[in-house]
């Protein structure tokens, strides 16, 4: 699964979003990802895709910062 | 500063016979166990216990799903029961002008999230993981209940949990009571919600020997209270829910009045950390008359704390006949847990909205299977089917902790 497949996964299955309505540009916070809800996904794309993410990372806004951020992750990782 | 009266302005619980209060008083007047047998699938050896679940409660359906994600199940029935209890006291759930920053909540549970932290312990020492998900620690604190309903209803007063085992929410209803009486909140939430079918906690339960066997045919009959083949007690999950209110308040927004909260008296046997002492219990019982301003003989009606084990039933009986002295043989006692288990931190809430809507209804819910009494428990009026069609005036709730804390409620009808 890519990274926007996974963050659709997640919002659907824990906060019952709309896959539709996870567009690159829709806000987290507007989506209902919450401080607490955000280090879950985190936690939750750590797990799927075997990577660990620093603990000083910038939280990103919105979907498509998520997706740009994971998928740059996913890319180092198999360097 | 003069007392203020308290009303009981809303009721609510997540029933475990799955329909709504009418539903359930009904079904307990009714004599229906909602005991059934429990068959789980954990390992290394499943559980096989009578047992009261709540199979139609779908948190998902009750709590929303972004909401109900962010808590264990314990969480779960408390949020849901307040809800119920707040849509049944005609509260709006967003404050509507109304400032709530006096209103709070007191919560008992016994166990809290024990059922995230056995899941946490699941994913490292069975499934070798090596970390937990963020969320642990919120889904897991014992505060997480409280939390959560004074966000969701806007309370911006003391948001409290009680862990005192069996009286747990006997001690929140008190405390809840005692915070409206004195004038330091118009309005306080209140009950308890546990789930005791956590691995540990039902093995640990067990090993005491206090638990009565069941299987699929004879759960339903398993908790017998006060009889002579009485085996141990039944544990159940469950959440219910009470608003307390200022009566003025109350009165002034034209609420329903279901009963009024009257008395709270709270002891400690301090003598043995699971025996029970008749002398702690007595104490409690007179405390909580004198502070309602009740004699015994106003009181009609006592839902027992009554579990169904070998060592408690008789005690219960042996305070109750020294508090009401003469009167003891005429007095009504039922053990509700006959039907709807025993809770533990949830059991004195359930218990109180039970006693409150005896009062209200002027019926007493009987003790179940209570064919063969113990002459060890006589001397009290056992209510053994349901009595209808009598003026209650003031009734009484008792409930009494291992570690020895005893907590008395006291509830009077609205009308007499």
């Amino acid at each position: 699964m890519d990274s926007i497949g996974l963050i659709r996964e997640f919002l659907q299955d824990r906060l019952g979003v709309e896959p539709e309505n996870v567009i690159p540009e829709a806000s987290l916070v507007k989506l209902g990802v919450d401080s607490l809800m955000m280090l879950e996904l985190m936690f939750e794309f750590e797990d799927r895709f075997g990577v660990k993410l620093s603990s000083d990372l910038k939280t990103p806004q919105t979907v498509g910062e998520m997706v740009l951020l994971m998928d740059g992750l996913i890319a180092s990782q198999k360097h | 500063m003069s007392q203020r009266r308290v009303a009981i302005t809303g009721l609510g619980l997540v029933s475990p016979y799955g329909g709504d209060l009418a539903d359930f008083f009904g079904r307990l007047c009714a004599g229906e166990s909602a005991v059934r047998h429990l068959l789980t699938d954990d390992l290394p050896r499943p559980l096989s216990i009578p047992f009261v679940s709540c199979p139609g409660f779908d948190p998902d359906a009750a709590l929303g799903k972004p909401l109900a994600s962010m808590m264990d199940r314990f969480a779960q029935l408390a949020m849901a029961a307040a809800f119920s209890a707040w849509d049944d006291s005609g509260l709006p759930r967003q404050a509507d002008g109304d400032k709530r920053d006096d209103w709070g909540v007191a919560w008992g549970t016994a166990l809290g999230g024990t059922l995230a932290y056995e899941k946490g312990y699941r994913e490292l020492w069975q499934k070798g993981r090596e970390r937990l998900s963020p969320l642990s620690v919120v889904l897991g604190m014992n505060n997480a209940a409280n939390a959560h309903i004074s966000i969701q209803l806007g309370l911006g007063g003391v948001s409290m949990s009680h862990t005192v085992a069996c009286a747990s929410s006997a001690i929140a209803i008190g405390e809840a009571f005692r915070r409206v009486r004195s004038g330091e909140a118009t309005v306080m939430l209140t009950g308890g919600s546990d789930v005791p079918q956590a691995y540990g906690v039902a093995r640990a339960w067990e090993a005491l020997r206090v638990m009565a066997p069941g299987d699929a045919e004879t759960s339903p009959l398993a908790c017998r209270p006060f009889s002579a083949e009485r085996r141990g007690l039944v544990l159940g999950e469950g959440g219910a829910a009470l608003v307390l209110e200022d009566w003025d308040h109350a009165v002034a927004r034209g609420a329903r009045i279901h009963g009024e909260m009257v008395g709270y008296g709270t002891t400690c046997d301090h003598s043995h950390l699971v025996r029970p002492e008749a002398a702690g219990q007595i104490r409690a019982i007179g405390l909580t008359l004198a502070d309602a301003g009740l004699k015994p003989a106003d009181i009609d009606y006592v839902n027992a704390h009554g579990t169904a084990t070998a060592e408690g039933d008789p005690v219960e009986v042996a305070a109750l006949k020294a508090v009401f002295g003469d009167g003891a043989a005429t007095l009504p006692v039922s053990a509700t847990k006959s039907m709807h288990g025993h809770l533990l931190g949830a059991a004195a809430a359930i218990e109180a909205i039970v006693t409150i809507l005896a009062l209200r209804e002027g019926t007493i819910p009987p003790t179940a299977h209570l064919a063969a009494l113990d002459p060890d428990c006589a001397g009290v009026d056992h209510v053994t089917t349901a009595r209808h069609g009598r003026p209650l005036r003031a009734a009484l709730s008792n409930s009494f902790a291992f570690g020895g804390s005893n907590a008395v409620l006291a509830f009077r009808a609205v009308d007499l």
